[in-house]
C-alpha cells in the first residue's frame, strides 16, 4: 500500500477569524473551497504566543519545557548572556528527522536555521541570517540565487516607505512561489510543507489597512492574499488520491492598541534597576533586582540559585510571585486592565527544559502588545506596528476527514500526532 | 583596580561575527543593513557569533565583557586577546620592526608585510641607517633564536592589493597596524616626483588597504599611523583637540550659535606629506562611515628613542635609526649631531613647539589600543604623545646630557628655516584619551631615552657611520624648491640655566642607569 503523502501549507500568524472571513467573503475562494471539504478549527498558539516557540512546538509536537525554545531571546543558563535561540538550540526533532519521515520538502518554516542534513530540501524561514546557511542541499543554491530567493522581506523597507515594504513583500513572494514550484514539480516527497510568512509581516505593519477597507493599502493588504490563495488552489488540484492536505497557523494576529513596557513597570515598582551610568541590559541589572522581563511578557526571577548576581531566595519566591502577580494585574491603561491572565511556569510548561523557562507568562488583552525593551522610557506607546500576535486564535485546517478528537482546544503541540493519524489511517 | 578594557563587550572583539540584525518588534524580522543611530529604546537586536567560541551560538555581542571572557586574559597593558594575530604593514620600519617584537614577547601571532621602500628611499639619497640593521631574513633569524618568536613575513609592497588581499584572507589578522607610509616631509618636498611619489604611496596605499579590509576582514581594528602634523598649529591658539571637537565646543557666528562636537577639527598640514596623512584621516573616516569598519587614527608626536628590552636583547634585534635630513626625527638627529661635533642645528627661532613621544612608551600605546579595538564603524583618534617641548628646549637637554654624561663638547646653532612654518606660536595639545581611556601612563622621560641613545650611538661601529653621514644631516631641502644647506644664523652655548626646562612631559627618573643590554654590542 502506497504511503500517504502528507502536504502542511502554513500562513504565519493567520487569526481564525480573517481565513474564515476571507473563505466565506470570496477573497480566497480555494481556501473556501477546502474549508467546506474540510474541518476548519480554532487552534490555541504557544505560550507566549511567539511564531519562534509556536513553530517549535509544530515542527515537534513537544511543549517548550520540551523542545527548550522559549522566545526569539533568552539567556544562556547561569549567565546574562542574551542570545538568540534558533534551529541548533532545539532540543527535539522535527518530525522530518524521525527515522519513519520518508523524504521531505520543507520550505521557509521559522526557526529552521541554520538548515542541516536531512533526507529531502530545507530552506529555511526567519531568522536566517543567510541563504547559504538556510539551504539543505548545498546544491540547490544555484537555483534559488536564480530565482533571487530571499528568506525573508526587508523589513525596513517599511519603516523607510510602505510602498517599498509592499513591493519588497511581493518579490519574495513571488520568489518563494517560483521556488516551491520548482520543488514540488522536480522532487519526490512523502512530506511538502510550505509556509508562507509574509503575511506576518504585513500584518504587522499594516493590520490597520485590513480592518479599514478605505485605507490606501488595503486591497493592497488583500491582494497577498489572493495571490496566496491561487496557489493553495494549484496545490489542491494537484493533489494525488490519498494525499493528505494540512493547513494552519503559529498564532493569530488583531490590532495594537498600546505597546506595554513590562520592565518599566517593574523598574517603577522597585523590582529592577540598572548599574549607575551604565547602559541598560541584562549585563548591568544590580543585585538587588528581583524581576525582570523578556519579549514579550516572559517575567524572570532573579534568582540566587539561577543568576550570578540573583538575590532572591527560593524561600522568598512565592511571595516575590505574587507581588509581581498583584502588579501585572493592576496594569491599566485608561480604565482598561491590560494583563488578561498570568500563568506560573509549572501550569504551562513540563520537561527536561524547564530549567530554562521564565517564571511568569504574561498574556494581554486584547490590543495590549507586550514588550520586554530593557530601555523604555514609558510605560505605554504606540509605534509603527499596528497588529500584534493574538494567542487564542490560530486555525487549523484539515481537508478532508478528520480523524476524531474530543479535544475542546487544540493546540499547536497537537499538530504532529494529527498527522501521524492522518498517514496511519 | 580594574582594567581599562575590562568592561569592553564582543562588540569591539575582532574575533566576533555580526551576523545581522533583528527587530523583534515585529516577530524578528531581518535587518539588511547596520545602521550606527539606533534610537536608545530600539528593540533592534545585533546577532553576533565567537570565531573563537562557536559553542556560544548566535547571542547579543553587549552580553559579554572583556573582563568575563576566557579568551581574554590580563596582560600589563589590559586585557588581551590570547594569541592575538595582528599584522604590521612596514613591518622593517623603525616603528614596525620595534612593535613586532614587541608585541611577539607578549604573546601576540605577528605577521607583516614590508618591501623595503624605506631602505630604498634612504639609498637613493646616499644615507642609510646609522644603527646597522640586516635584512628581514636574518632579523627573522635571530627573533626565532633569541626571543623565540615566529613572524609570519612577506616581501610585499601594500600597492599589491591581490597579493596584499590574498596574505590578510590567509592570515585573518584581528587588528592591523598600518605603519606601511612614506614618514618624511623634506623627502616630499624635493620635487615633484617625490612629492607624488610619497602621495602614491601612503594616499592609494591606505585606500586600498580599506577595500580589502572591507572584503576580507571587516571585524578587524585598523591602528592606522597620522601625525600630529596634519593639525598644524594654529596662530589663533585654540586647543588641538584629539581629532574631533568635544561634545561642548560651539561655533558662535552672526549671533547664533551650533555645537561642533564630534565634528573633525580643520587639518592645516604643513607639507605635501602630513596632506598625505590628512587625505588618510578623510579616507579611514569615510569607510568607517561607509562600510562600519573600526580605526584607531593614531597622530603620533615626534618620535625618539631607540630601546626597547626587544631591541636590546641582541645588537641583530636593534632597529634602524636615521639622522639624516630626510627621514631623521629631531631629538635622534641631535643626538648623533652631538656626537660628531656638528652643532645641533635648530630652524629659526628654534622656538617651534612640538608633541614628542619616546619609542618604549610609543609601543605601550599601540599594545594598550591594540588590546582595546574600537567598536564597528568608530573611527576613533588618540594624539600619542607623552609631553610637548620647544625645539630650542630639547636641543638644550641633548646638550646637557652630551656635556654631563658623555663628555662631549656640544653647542647649538640657529640656521635659516628651510620649512614655511611659524617658529613662534602657540600651541596646546589635547592629549586625555589614551592616558583616560586606555590608561597610558609615560616611562620614558626625553632624558632617559636621550642617554640610552648615547649609549648606543656613541659606540665606535655607529659614530663611524653617523661620520659617514654627516653630509646628509644639514638640511638643503626647502619648501620654496631650492636645494642648498642652510646657513648658520647664530652659534648658541648651551644655557645651562635653561637645561632641563620645564617642558610639559615626563620628567628624568632613571638615566644615569646603564642600560645592561650595551655590553653585548
Amino acid at each position: 500500500m502506497p504511503r500517504t503523502r502528507m502536504v502542511i501549507i502554513g500562513l504565519d500568524g493567520m487569526p481564525f477569524g480573517l481565513m474564515h472571513k476571507f473563505a466565506q467573503d470570496g477573497t480566497m475562494p480555494n481556501f473556501g473551497e477546502l474549508v467546506r471539504h474540510g474541518t476548519f478549527r480554532q487552534m490555541a498558539s504557544s505560550l507566549p504566543e511567539i511564531s519562534s516557540v509556536a513553530w517549535s512546538s509544530i515542527i515537534t509536537g513537544k511543549n517548550p519545557g520540551e523542545h527548550g525554545v522559549f522566545g526569539f531571546t533568552d539567556i544562556a543558563p547561569g549567565t546574562y548572556r542574551l542570545t538568540f535561540p534558533n534551529f541548533r538550540s532545539l532540543q527535539a526533532i522535527p518530525f522530518w528527522e524521525r527515522e519513519d519521515a520518508g523524504r521531505s520538502i520543507i520550505i521557509n518554516v521559522p526557526m529552521t536555521f541554520p538548515a542541516r542534513e536531512m533526507n529531502g530540501v530545507l530552506i529555511a524561514g526567519f531568522v536566517a541570517l543567510d541563504l547559504e546557511r538556510a539551504t539543505w542541499p548545498p546544491s540547490l543554491l544555484p537555483l534559488l540565487h536564480k530565482l533571487d530567493y530571499r528568506v525573508d522581506v526587508d523589513s525596513q523597507k517599511a519603516h523607510q516607505s510602505l510602498g517599498l515594504f509592499l513591493q519588497d513583500l511581493a518579490e519574495t513572494l513571488q520568489a518563494r512561489i517560483a521556488a516551491y514550484r520548482h520543488l514540488w514539480h522536480h522532487e519526490e516527497w512523502d512530506t511538502f510543507m510550505l509556509v508562507f510568512t509574509g503575511t506576518d509581516r504585513l500584518a504587522h505593519f499594516l493590520w490597520d489597512a485590513y480592518e479599514d477597507s478605505q485605507h490606501r493599502f488595503h486591497q493592497d493588504f488583500v491582494s497577498h492574499f489572493q495571490q496566496i490563495d491561487q496557489i493553495i488552489g494549484e496545490i489542491a488540484s494537484s493533489l494525488q488520491p490519498g494525499d493528505r492536505l494540512l493547513m494552519l497557523s503559529d498564532h493569530g494576529f488583531e490590532k495594537v492598541k498600546q505597546n506595554v513596557f513590562i520592565n518599566f513597570a517593574l523598574q517603577e515598582h522597585g523590582f529592577l534597576s540598572f548599574e549607575k551610568n551604565s547602559r541598560p541590559s541584562l549585563r548591568t541589572i544590580t543585585e538587588d533586582t528581583q524581576a525582570f522581563a523578556l519579549d514579550p511578557g516572559r517575567i524572570y526571577l532573579h534568582l540566587q540559585n539561577r543568576f550570578p548576581r540573583g538575590g532572591v531566595k527560593n524561600n522568598d519566591k512565592e511571595s516575590l510571585l505574587r507581588d509581581l502577580e498583584s502588579l501585572f494585574r493592576s496594569l491599566e491603561f485608561k480604565g482598561e486592565r491590560v494583563i488578561k491572565r498570568i500563568y506560573r511556569c509549572e501550569e504551562i510548561y513540563y520537561g527536561d527544559q524547564t530549567y530554562r523557562a521564565p517564571d511568569l507568562v504574561l498574556l494581554s488583552q486584547a490590543g495590549y502588545n507586550l514588550r520586554g525593551n530593557m530601555r523604555p522610557s514609558t510605560l505605554f506607546s504606540q509605534d509603527i506596528f499596528t497588529g500584534k500576535h493574538s494567542q487564542e486564535d490560530a486555525f487549523l485546517l484539515i481537508w478532508g476527514d478528520a480523524p476524531p478528537t474530543t479535544q475542546k482546544t487544540i493546540t499547536v503541540s497537537d499538530i504532529v500526532p494529527i498527522m501521524d493519524q492522518l498517514r496511519g489511517g | 583596580m580594574k582594567l581599562h578594557n575590562a568592561d569592553k563587550t564582543c562588540w569591539n572583539c575582532p574575533a566576533i561575527d555580526l551576523a545581522g540584525k533583528v527587530d523583534f518588534r515585529a516577530c524578528g524580522q531581518s535587518v539588511e543593513s547596520f545602521q550606527k543611530n539606533l534610537p536608545e529604546d530600539s528593540d533592534v537586536l545585533i546577532m553576533a557569533e565567537c570565531k573563537r567560541r562557536p559553542e556560544l551560538g548566535l547571542f547579543d555581542p553587549m552580553s559579554i565583557t572583556f573582563e568575563e571572557c576566557p579568551e581574554w586574559i590580563e596582560s600589563p597593558y589590559g586585557y588581551m586577546l590570547k594569541d592575538m594575530r595582528v599584522m604590521i604593514l612596514g613591518i622593517d620600519g623603525y616603528l614596525g620592526w620595534t612593535l613586532a617584537l614587541w608585541l611577539g614577547s607578549l604573546g601576540f601571532q605577528v605577521s607583516g608585510i614590508d618591501n623595503y621602500a624605506r631602505r630604498m628611499w634612504l639609498m637613493e639619497q646616499g644615507a642609510d641607517t646609522v644603527v646597522p640593521i640586516a635584512m628581514m631574513p636574518e632579523r627573522l633569524e635571530v627573533a626565532k633564536q633569541v626571543l623565540g618568536q615566529e613572524i609570519n613575513f612577506r616581501r610585499m609592497d601594500i600597492s599589491a592589493r591581490s597579493q596584499l588581499r590574498e596574505f590578510i584572507a590567509d592570515v585573518q589578522p584581528e587588528a592591523i597596524v598600518h605603519y606601511a607610509e612614506c614618514p618624511s616631509a623634506p623627502f616630499s618636498m624635493i620635487d615633484a616626483e617625490h612629492a607624488i611619489e610619497v602621495q602614491r604611496n601612503n594616499v592609494l596605499g591606505t585606500l586600498g588597504l580599506l577595500f580589502i579590509i572591507r572584503d576580507t576582514v571587516p571585524e578587524s581594528a585598523l591602528l592606522k599611523l597620522g601625525t600630529m602634523g596634519e593639525y598644524g598649529t594654529p596662530l589663533t591658539g585654540r586647543p588641538i583637540f584629539e581629532g574631533m571637537f568635544p561634545a561642548d565646543a560651539v561655533l558662535r557666528w552672526d549671533n547664533r550659535e551650533w555645537s561642533l562636537g564630534g565634528e573633525l577639527t580643520p587639518r592645516d598640514p604643513v607639507s605635501f606629506y602630513h596632506v598625505s596623512k590628512v587625505q588618510d584621516t578623510f579616507n579611514v573616516y569615510e569607510s568607517c562611515k561607509y562600510w562600519w569598519l573600526r580605526s584607531y587614527d593614531i597622530m603620533q608626536g615626534v618620535i625618539y628613542g631607540v630601546h626597547t628590552p626587544q631591541l636590546a636583547a641582541d645588537p641583530r634585534l636593534r632597529t634602524r635609526l636615521d639622522i639624516d635630513e630626510w627621514f631623521g626625527t629631531v631629538i635622534n638627529r641631535f643626538v648623533a649631531q652631538a656626537i660628531v661635533g656638528i652643532p645641533l642645528t635648530i630652524y629659526g627661532a628654534g622656538e617651534q613647539v612640538r608633541g614628542f613621544i619616546g619609542l618604549r612608551d610609543a609601543m605601550q600605546c599601540m599594545t594598550r589600543l591594540i588590546v582595546s579595538p574600537p567598536e564597528p564603524g568608530q573611527y576613533g583618534v588618540v594624539n600619542q604623545m607623552s609631553g610637548y617641548y620647544s625645539i630650542r628646549e630639547l636641543a638644550e637637554k641633548v646638550a646637557r646630557v652630551g656635556r654631563r654624561e658623555f663628555g662631549l663638547d656640544v653647542k647649538i646653532q640657529r640656521v635659516e628655516n628651510p620649512r614655511v612654518e611659524a617658529d613662534r606660536h602657540p600651541f596646546e595639545p589635547i592629549f586625555e584619551n589614551l592616558p583616560k581611556q586606555f590608561g597610558f601612563e609615560p616611562q620614558v622621560s626625553p632624558e632617559d631615552e636621550i642617554y640610552r641613545m648615547f649609549e648606543l650611538l656613541t659606540q665606535p661601529h655607529i659614530r663611524k657611520r653617523i661620520q659617514q653621514m654627516m653630509y646628509h644631516i644639514v638640511p638643503r631641502t626647502w619648501w620654496t624648491g631650492e636645494h642648498r644647506r642652510v646657513k648658520t644664523i647664530e652659534l648658541i652655548e648651551p644655557d645651562q640655566e635653561v637645561i632641563g626646562g620645564d617642558g610639559h612631559g615626563a620628567k628624568p627618573s632613571k638615566y644615569t642607569q646603564p642600560s645592561p643590554a650595551l655590553t653585548k654590542e
